[in-house]
Formats: structure tokens, C-alpha cells, sequence
């Protein structure tokens, strides 16, 4: 695999929706109104309590780089993070949010003659990053059940630096099992040795598909792919910014090499220790998300909207009209949800879960928005 | 300086990263006397930020825990503040975690395979590292006789560079040149080579008494080719939050916020966005207070070192550099053995001096007794 400087260090340019840059505030409830935010697929409930008692009691080690603290420092998440997922340290990189990965990948395995092979919709961070560099970029539509179709991007995939797969997809909320993940690397292995497959599981703690497992051990058992993983979701961390990849030691380099050094805080890196140690945490949050989630499903279905088989902590859903419109009727009530997601932006809205409690009242404001149009969208909905 | 020089000093950046022998014997053995050492060795503020930004950092996690699990707009506050404490506009802003992310988008900007970055030997590592990285060319100045920055040879170095580091007060020799002396070099470079821009960085700004003093940042405003950096890890006691920033002018900032769009904002965590606005925005006695304890702190150590006949440089930092006559890792692991951190080696001066961040008073007359008998011995030993 050839990394071309040029490639790697040309200047970016051009703006990313889902970064909050300084001068672009997010869409919030009017004044007044109780705002239920829905938009970001976080998770409500944050980190938990012993994460943030953690944090807390590192207030002392403030004044201190991180690299000076002897229990929270890279070092020791990256042996955590190890020892969680069975492998080696020398398996991990440290990402400041899985955001910085998924641009390194772009600037280290694309060039402008080794494009990048993504879906649309899915997470647009990569694209958008391609694109900035100018680097050509290959987009195969979701098929009919808005999963990744992985025979279109097979079918593009010869010659490319890299291949985005977002299991479970963001937006679309759908999810491949290990089986079809697997065929897929290894078919674009044979095809396209040198290009590298980035599989993106920020969701995977979400899921409940007995057919899904983490495609880790793929990306151990052979080069050229890798899985990253995020504290943002589950983890209840977004705010505090980290993530990581794992893959072979020769697979992850050039994201090591690229990455930004010392950007983890004391307070990330000690709410993560503490939340790698306790899976039951996650499985509570899996529960509660997966409770939540068929409720609102079922409320989506009852008015006669599809959303897509979600295995995630967000549905999309097919609400027969523009998200656009949608979004600010729902904003005026004090429920904030998705951007638009083209080119699903004229039928579709991707919705947060939330709590329980945030749900029932947001169906409540979903179906006093939708209920005017609900007729002809029922029968839309199932053409 | 030959280039085998420059290279020993490019390579010595990342020797803090929490990977040196000694740290990492100590996270081995939790728990033994080793494990809690005085730790002058980074050039933090052995006191850290402090009860104001303690309580916004309580009201960052609120009662829940839950604002770390979301994605944080604070980075439009902070801007803010920041803009406000120095009466320039948001626009003149940019947010990096820590100066690092500044220090590397500049570098990224301003230099190129034939635009090099100029700095003096030793300075900061972090553009030289970078530009090393990125194939970039490297212009390492030797520094005047008594550790000053020679802005003669510097000048001369800067014609037709993309870019100088201009650190200010120097790290690791904590010597300073004075704000006429500097605003003279600055009209010189633009003149002899309008094109090169100027980073000067401040991250030691705070503790400087000098009366001969000023900030670059209203010349920065007003001149695209000018930035400064500055950072909350130093007197304001948040190395380990991870944040800095950039102040210029509006076109210059664009570039870097530009370039940054796919990172940028968010690398920050919302924990230290919300203490950054607390710090910036708190009464202006907390960092004279923390420069009053510096300076006495200073004085005591400077005065031991030359009492026992030794030369440090003219400190104007939280550090001095000191000419031990020895070589600087002997000293180190002699100290190390005894439960004190000093700083690591800084080509070309590694075989005689040491930088020696400073602690507390009552650390420091801890640390000389150290020093004394460290040194004593080695004596005997020579003799």
C-alpha cells in the first residue's frame, strides 16, 4: 500500500455539518419549551454515575499533562481497551472521537488515484473529508431495505485506497451480520488486495441481530482492515471525545503515525477506564435502548410510517414528506431530531432514542405533526 | 548547525509521551514510594486551575453526569470569552486541543516541500516534528551565548521560509526577548520576506517579569502573516484538559478553522470547553497570584543553582535551563532514583544541561536538597 504525501498532507478545506464549529449553534427548542434532544444519537443518560464520580475525583490531577498521570494515561487505556477486546496493545490506536480515524483514513489510504468507496446515505465524514482533498469518491446507494449494498460497492471496489462500511449504518439505523461482512472483505481482498476496509462500529453495542457479531477478529486475522469503535455512543461519552481503532500493527500505522499527539483528556481517559470495566452497564443501556426503541417503532408503525429494521440507538423512517418541514414543526415543540440525510431528504427523518419518558412525548408531537397527512402516506408507505 | 543536530532534536519530541523507562517502572509498581514523585519535568502549575474552574467543572457534568454524553456546542462560548479577555473579535479566534492542533494546522499552512520552517535549536519540537513529517524542510538556529534567540541569524534564516517559531518566552531555555526587540524582528522579516509568516508563541506569557513585556496579539490581528498561540495548560493549571488557542487575523484564522473542519472543534471535550470559559473569564489576581508564586519559587531555585555555582539562563518561565557541567540524563536518573522528575534531554545541549520545571516552594526546597546530594556525589565520583 503506497501513501503519497501529497495525498496525506494536502490542505483541506470545506466545512463538516456534524463538527460544531464555532459559529454554527445547533438547532434548539424555542423558549419556554421543554427541549428533548433527539438529533445526535447520544445517549441520554449520559456516562452514568460512576463514570462521573471517576471524572470527578480527578479534579486534582488537572494541572498535569496526561502523560504524567500514572493511573490515566494513553498508556493504560490503551492496555484496557486491549485487554477488553483480547488483543494487543500494539492492536490499538487512540482516537480523539472515532471523527479523527475516519478523516486519517481518508488523508492516509485515498489519494487522487486511489478513491474511496462509500454508501449513500452513511456516515459523511469520509466523503466530505475525500472531497476536501479532492480525491475521487464512489457512493453506492443503500438497496430497497436501506442496508449498505455491499454488491455495489464490490462492484466499484478494485483499485480503491480505501472502503467505508458503517455496521450498524448511520443513518439508516440497518446492519449486516458477521457472515455477510466477512464475505464481503474477503471478496474485496481477492479483488483488491491493497485496498484497505475500514469498518466503522460505533453502534455496536446497540445491537441485538443474533446474526451480527464485531468483525474484530477479521481484521486481526489478515491486513489491510479495520474496526473502530467510539465511547460517544453507549458509553454516554460524546462530550468527552475518544474512540479507537484495532487491526493488524502494519493495518494501523498510518493512523498512529497521523495522529494529533496528547489530546485526551485526564477526565476522558479516566471515565473510560472506568466504563471499559463494566459490561453490565452496557447491556442495562442496551436493554433500555432496545425497549425504547420498539416503542417508538411500534408508535411509527401504528401511523402508518416504515421505519427501516433499526439495530441501533436511532430510527429512520419513512414519513412520506420532507425532513426538512418535519424537523421544524417538530423544533417548535421542543423536539429536536436529524439533519437531512440525502438523498432520503424528501421522505425520510432519522429520530434519536431517547428515554422512555422523552419518547412518549415526542410520539405525541410526531403524531399531531404527522396526523393530517397520514392517510395518503399509509398507502405511500406501503407501495 | 548540521543536520544530524537538527534530527537528534526533532527526534527527542514525543520523549514525554509517557513511554520513558522510569514512568513506566513506576506504573508498574503501584503503590511503592516511587509512585508519588515531584514532578518538574513538563512545566505545568504544580497548583492546577483552581475553585472557579473546579465549579464550572461540577456544573459541566451537572447533577447526572448527563452533558458528557452529549455533543457540545460550548466551543461558540468560549470563542467568545476568549475574544472578550483580549478585545478582539470571535473571528480572530481559533480553539485547538491544546496549542498542539494550532501549532500543527500552522505548520500544515505555512510550510511546504520548499517553504521551510524556521525555528532556533532547541525550541518546542512540535512544528520542527511535524514539518519533518510532512518532508518539509527544517532551519534550525543555534542560539546567542546566553540562550537568547539570536534574531540576527534568525532573521537571516527566515528569508524565504514559509514559516518561523518564534517561542516566546523559549522552551526549554526560558530565556525571552523583549516585546521591542521582537516587534524590531518582526518588521525585519516582513520586509526581507513578506511572504513568511510568524508564530509566536505565548504559552508562557503569564509568567514573565520583564518589564520589557507585551503581547503580540494586536499585531496579530491586524497582520495576516502574525499569529500567536496560547495555551490553558500552563499558568491557568489545564494541561491535562487539553486546550489552547490561536489568535490573527480573520483571513488567517479561517485558514486554520478550515483546515481543521473535519477535527477541529471536535476534539475538544465539553469538560474542558466549560472550565476554559470559567478560567478566561475569572478575575485577572488568579494569574497574577499564580505569577507571584512562580517568581518566588524561581528566585529560591535560581539562587541555590548559582549559590552552588552553577549558571541557569535568565528565566522569564516556570522552568530554568541550567548548565550542570554533566550530562543531563545522569543527573536525571540520579534524581529519578530519588523521587524527582526533571526534564528530558534537549539536543544540542543535552550533555551539560537540564531543564527543571518549577513546583511549589516547599517541592523546590524538597528538590535542591536532591539536587545537592545528586550533585555532590557525581563530584565524588569525578573526583
Amino acid at each position: 500500500m503506497s501513501v503519497s504525501r501529497r495525498g496525506l498532507f494536502a490542505v483541506l478545506s470545506g466545512g463538516d455539518a456534524q463538527s460544531a464549529t464555532a459559529r454554527a449553534p445547533l438547532p434548539s427548542a424555542p423558549p419556554g419549551v421543554v427541549e428533548i434532544r433527539i438529533s445526535s444519537n447520544e445517549n441520554p443518560l449520559g456516562p452514568g454515575k460512576a463514570v462521573v464520580d471517576a471524572m470527578m475525583s480527578r479534579f486534582g490531577e488537572v494541572g498535569r499533562y496526561p502523560f504524567n498521570n500514572l493511573s490515566a494515561n494513553e498508556g493504560n487505556l490503551t492496555a484496557a481497551i486491549a485487554a477488553k477486546q483480547q488483543v494487543k496493545p500494539e492492536n490499538v490506536v487512540l482516537a480523539v472521537g472515532s471523527q479523527e480515524l475516519l478523516r486519517n483514513a481518508v488523508r492516509a489510504f485515498t489519494s487522487p488515484y486511489r478513491h474511496l468507496v462509500t454508501a449513500a446515505p452513511t456516515f459523511e465524514n469520509c466523503t466530505k473529508v475525500a472531497r476536501a482533498l479532492k480525491h475521487p469518491v464512489v457512493e453506492a446507494k443503500v438497496d430497497s431495505a436501506l442496508k449498505l449494498d455491499l454488491e455495489s460497492m464490490l462492484a466499484t471496489v478494485r483499485g480503491a485506497g480505501l472502503v467505508f462500511v458503517n455496521n450498524p449504518n448511520n443513518p439508516t439505523a440497518t446492519v449486516h451480520g458477521i457472515k455477510t461482512i466477512t464475505d464481503f472483505v474477503e471478496r474485496v481482498r481477492r479483488v483488491s488486495p491493497d485496498t484497505v476496509i475500514f469498518i466503522d462500529e460505533a453502534y455496536h453495542d446497540y445491537v441485538t441481530d443474533p446474526a451480527y457479531q464485531t468483525a474484530i477478529p477479521l481484521a486481526l486475522s489478515m491486513p489491510n482492515v479495520f474496526v473502530a469503535r467510539t465511547f460517544s455512543k453507549a458509553y454516554g461519552m460524546a462530550g468527552m471525545r475518544v474512540g479507537y481503532a484495532i487491526g493488524q500493527p502494519d493495518t494501523i500505522k498510518p493512523l498512529e503515525r497521523l495522529r494529533m499527539p496528547m489530546t485526551l483528556s485526564v477526565f476522558t481517559v479516566g471515565a473510560a477506564l472506568v466504563a471499559l470495566a463494566d459490561q453490565k452497564h452496557i447491556d442495562d443501556e442496551r436493554a433500555r435502548n432496545t425497549a425504547v426503541r420498539d416503542f417508538t417503532m411500534k408508535a411509527f408503525v401504528d401511523m402508518g410510517c416504515k421505519p427501516t429494521a433499526s439495530q441501533a440507538n436511532f430510527l429512520f423512517v419513512d414519513i412520506g414528506r420532507p425532513a426538512q418541514g418535519f424537523r421544524d414543526a417538530c423544533a417548535l415543540k421542543g423536539v429536536i431530531i436529524g439533519r437531512d440525510f440525502p438523498p432520503f431528504e424528501n421522505s425520510h427523518a432519522r429520530i434519536s432514542i431517547g428515554t422512555m419518558a422523552e419518547m412518549t412525548k415526542a410520539v405525541d408531537v410526531f403524531r399531531d405533526i404527522l396526523r393530517p397527512l397520514a392517510p395518503s402516506n399509509a398507502g405511500k408507505g406501503r407501495s | 548547525m548540521g543536520a544530524g543536530a537538527a534530527g537528534a532534536w526533532i527526534a527527542g519530541r514525543g520523549l514525554e509521551g509517557g513511554l520513558w523507562p522510569e514512568l513506566a517502572a513506576m506504573q508498574a509498581t503501584p503503590g511503592s514510594a516511587a509512585a508519588s514523585p515531584i514532578i518538574l519535568s513538563s512545566n505545568e502549575n504544580p497548583v492546577g486551575p483552581g475553585k472557579v474552574v473546579l465549579d464550572a467543572v461540577k456544573a459541566a457534568f451537572g447533577a447526572s453526569g448527563g452533558p458528557a454524553g452529549r455533543y457540545s456546542n460550548a466551543a461558540g462560548a468560549l470563542t467568545d470569552a476568549i475574544a472578550k479577555k483580549f478585545g478582539v473579535k470571535p473571528e480572530n479566534v481559533a480553539l485547538g486541543c491544546g496549542s498542539t492542533q494550532l501549532l500543527r494546522s500552522s505548520t500544515h499552512l505555512f510550510t511546504g516541500p520548499t517553504k521551510a520552517l524556521v525555528a532556533t535549536i532547541p525550541a518546542y519540537e512540535e512544528c520542527a516534528g511535524y514539518a519533518d513529517m510532512m518532508g518539509h524542510p527544517v532551519r534550525a538556529v543555534p542560539l546567542g551565548p546566553d540562550l537568547k534567540m539570536d534574531l540576527d541569524k534568525l532573521a537571516d534564516a527566515s528569508r524565504g521560509a514559509g514559516m518561523v517559531f518564534y517561542c516566546n518566552p523559549n522552551n526549554p531555555v526560558s530565556t525571552y526577548v523583549g516585546a521591542r526587540a521582537t516587534r524590531d524582528y518582526i518588521s525585519r522579516v516582513n520586509r526581507i520576506s513578506p511572504e513568511t509568516t510568524i508564530l509566536i508563541d505565548e504559552a508562557y506569557f503569564d509568567y514573565v517579569t520583564d518589564p520589557d513585556h507585551a503581547t503580540h496579539v494586536p499585531m496579530a490581528v491586524e497582520d495576516p502573516r502574525i499569529i500567536v498561540a496560547r495555551t490553558f495548560s500552563k499558568a491557568y493549571g489545564m494541561a491535562g484538559l487539553r486546550l489552547g488557542y490561536a489568535i490573527g487575523h480573520v483571513d488567517t484564522i479561517k485558514k486554520m478553522q478550515d483546515l481543521d473542519a473535519a477535527t477541529g472543534n471536535s476534539s475538544l471535550n465539553v469538560i474542558a470547553m466549560q472550565a476554559g470559559i470559567a478560567a478566561i473569564s475569572q478575575d485577572p489576581g488568579f494569574i497574577a497570584a499564580e505569577r507571584a508564586r512562580n517568581t518566588a519559587a524561581r528566585d529560591f531555585t535560581m539562587k541555590w543553582f548559582m549559590d552552588h555555582g552553577m549558571k541557569p539562563a535568565d528565566s522569564q518561565a516556570n522552568f530554568m535551563f541550567v548548565n550542570l557541567g554533566r550530562p543531563a540524563k545522569d543527573f536525571r536518573d540520579a534524581c529519578a532514583a530519588k523521587g524527582i522528575k526533571v526534564g528530558r534531554d534537549f539536543p544540542p545541549y543535552e550533555k551539560t544541561h537540564c531543564r527543571i520545571s518549577f513546583g511549589t516552594m516547599e517541592e523546590m526546597q524538597k528538590a535542591v536538597v536532591v539536587f545537592g546530594e545528586v550533585l555532590a556525589k557525581k563530584t565524588e565520583a569525578a573526583a
